[in-house]
């Protein structure tokens, strides 16, 4: 899906956990996230703290989808 | 380390007033199993009732949704006792002497999560894909109290625990009895083994284990694996009940404890043990769905295979999707340090079986998407309400005239990726 809108001309931020996997299919953008059962949450933290960590998680895929990429990048935290 | 396993075999199991093993035939009370099954409190706090049943070979059965399959041993000599950790105290196993008996097996059925349980079918095209369908099956089906529903985790627990109580109590009925055939396994420590065996490729078994969480879990002397680093086990250890399935997952390629117990890779290494090669030991290795766990497992794999200065490592795994990634980095890692990998795993090629495959060097345990046609049979002993929504069923799977439509993953051990049912691909 993240090839398919991009070669519509969009970019796109790949937001996953097995980052691994990401890389092998081509995505460009790659923002890591918590884990394969709750990528964008974490059941085990307060919602207060959840609600800081998503915050963080959207607004470094926001600053990735307006980076230049030469290659494929993981943006780490 | 040593241990001696006595084959008890097993003809026949028989519904009685009084619980024993008598020129083959196992008669079982089961009221008595059943009070031995709520001495525990968290059986008693969770499970309503259980209804004991047996299923032969050949006769028209369908179990389901099966749970656990669990071989019954006892130990007879050496330290510790079946099931460490969990039934028996913790001491370590895997030496002095063990009783089996053999070519029966405890099988747990009942709602838990329902479309994650398998099909167990005694007759017909369906028995042919499980080998459990070649076993005596006492069957213990487990019926939740009310509102297990929100404590799905506490329930699994419960209901593990009665299947390892039922093959203790089951396993303690051959302690004294004369096995009809025995068997020794040894594996030597480093040094040992090198002096030993000076010209014969060490080879390790790298055995991943089950531990997404959600109740996809394995324990691992009553540890949660999911909470383990790589370690070292004797492969002896796995005979006495070292490791268990806790697994509500794809019937097709989980690991019951039964697969655990009579693990045919630790089977064919001892086989090859001192002739051809260097049996040294297993690595156990958790499946995790945190990326930092895949990345901090596998490097321990890779690490542990370095440090016992092996040639080749057999790395088997359990599950699919995400466990894939974990088999590719341990695989990968290990051979980044000069050890010859091959993998034992399992496909999802489509129902025509053209998708792609894993790897160019594996050996597969078939395709858990082949679709099977199941006809209907006599007797059900647990429920088939969960037939359509069964991970490889779909909506109208169960048929107007009772048949099943399906893919290979609804069969309990179809597609075993320790290799120890019968498909494969060349």
């Amino acid at each position: 899906m993240v090839k398919e809108i991009e070669r519509a001309g969009i970019p796109v931020v790949h937001m996953c956990t097995v980052t691994p996997i990401s890389m092998t299919v081509g995505a460009n953008r790659i923002v890591p996230t918590i884990a394969i059962p709750h990528p964008l949450g974490n059941p085990a933290l307060s919602p207060e703290e959840e609600k800081t960590i998503r915050r963080k998680l959207v607004s470094r895929a926001l600053e990735a989808l307006s980076t230049e990429v030469e290659d494929q990048t993981i943006f780490e935290a | 380390m040593k241990l001696e396993l006595g084959y008890i075999q097993m003809k026949d199991i028989q519904f009685s007033k009084e619980c024993k093993v008598e020129n083959g035939t196992l008669y079982v009370n089961p009221d008595q199993v059943i009070d031995f099954l709520y001495q525990d409190d968290d059986v008693k706090d969770w499970v309503k009732s259980f209804t004991l049943d047996i299923a032969r070979p050949g006769e028209s059965v369908r179990i389901t949704p099966v749970k656990d399959v669990i071989e019954p041993r006892v130990k007879v000599e050496g330290p510790g006792g079946m099931f460490p950790g969990v039934i028996a105290k913790v001491d370590t196993v895997g030496s002095g002497k063990t009783h089996v008996l053999r070519g029966m097996a405890i099988v747990t059925a009942g709602k838990i999560v329902g479309f994650q349980e398998g099909i167990i079918d005694m007759t017909g095209p369906g028995a042919d894909y499980t080998p459990f369908s070649k076993l005596l099956n006492l069957v213990v089906v487990a019926e939740p109290k009310d509102g297990y529903q929100d404590h799905k985790h506490e329930y699994e627990h419960a209901v593990r625990i009665a299947g390892l109580r039922a093959a203790s109590f089951i396993g303690e009925l051959g302690r004294n009895l004369t096995p009809d055939d025995t068997q020794s396994f040894e594996t030597y420590g480093v040094k040992e083994g090198i002096e030993k065996l000076p010209n014969l490729p060490r080879v390790a078994y790298v055995h991943m284990l089950q531990s997404q969480g959600l109740l996809h879990d394995t324990y691992v002397y009553g540890v949660d694996a999911k909470r383990t680093l790589t370690t070292i086990l004797n492969p002896t250890e796995t005979m006495d009940g070292a490791i268990l399935s806790g697994n509500c997952v794809s019937a097709c390629d989980k690991n019951t404890t039964y697969h655990h117990q009579n693990n045919p890779v630790v089977a064919e290494l001892f086989a090859a043990h001192g002739k051809t090669l260097n049996y040294v030991c297993n690595i156990i290795t958790n499946e995790n769905v945190y990326l930092a766990d895949k990345q901090r497992s596998s490097d321990w794999t890779a690490k542990l295979c370095r440090l016992l200065d092996l040639d080749g490592a057999i790395v088997s795994q359990e599950g699919f999707g995400n466990p894939d990634t974990d088999l590719i980095m341990n695989t990968k890692k290990i051979e980044q340090q000069g050890v010859k990998t091959t993998i034992i795993t399992d496909e999802y090629a489509g129902q025509d079986g053209k998708s792609q495959s894993l790897a160019d060097a594996v050996v597969t345990g078939g395709n858990a998407n082949q679709v099977i046609i199941l006809p209907k049979l006599d007797k059900i002993i647990g429920m088939l309400d969960y037939v359509d929504v069964i991970a490889g069923g779909h909506a109208g799977s169960l048929r107007e005239d009772g048949s099943i439509e399906a893919e290979l993953q609804v069969i309990t051990g179809a597609t075993n990726e320790m290799g120890f049912n019968t498909l494969s691909a060349r």
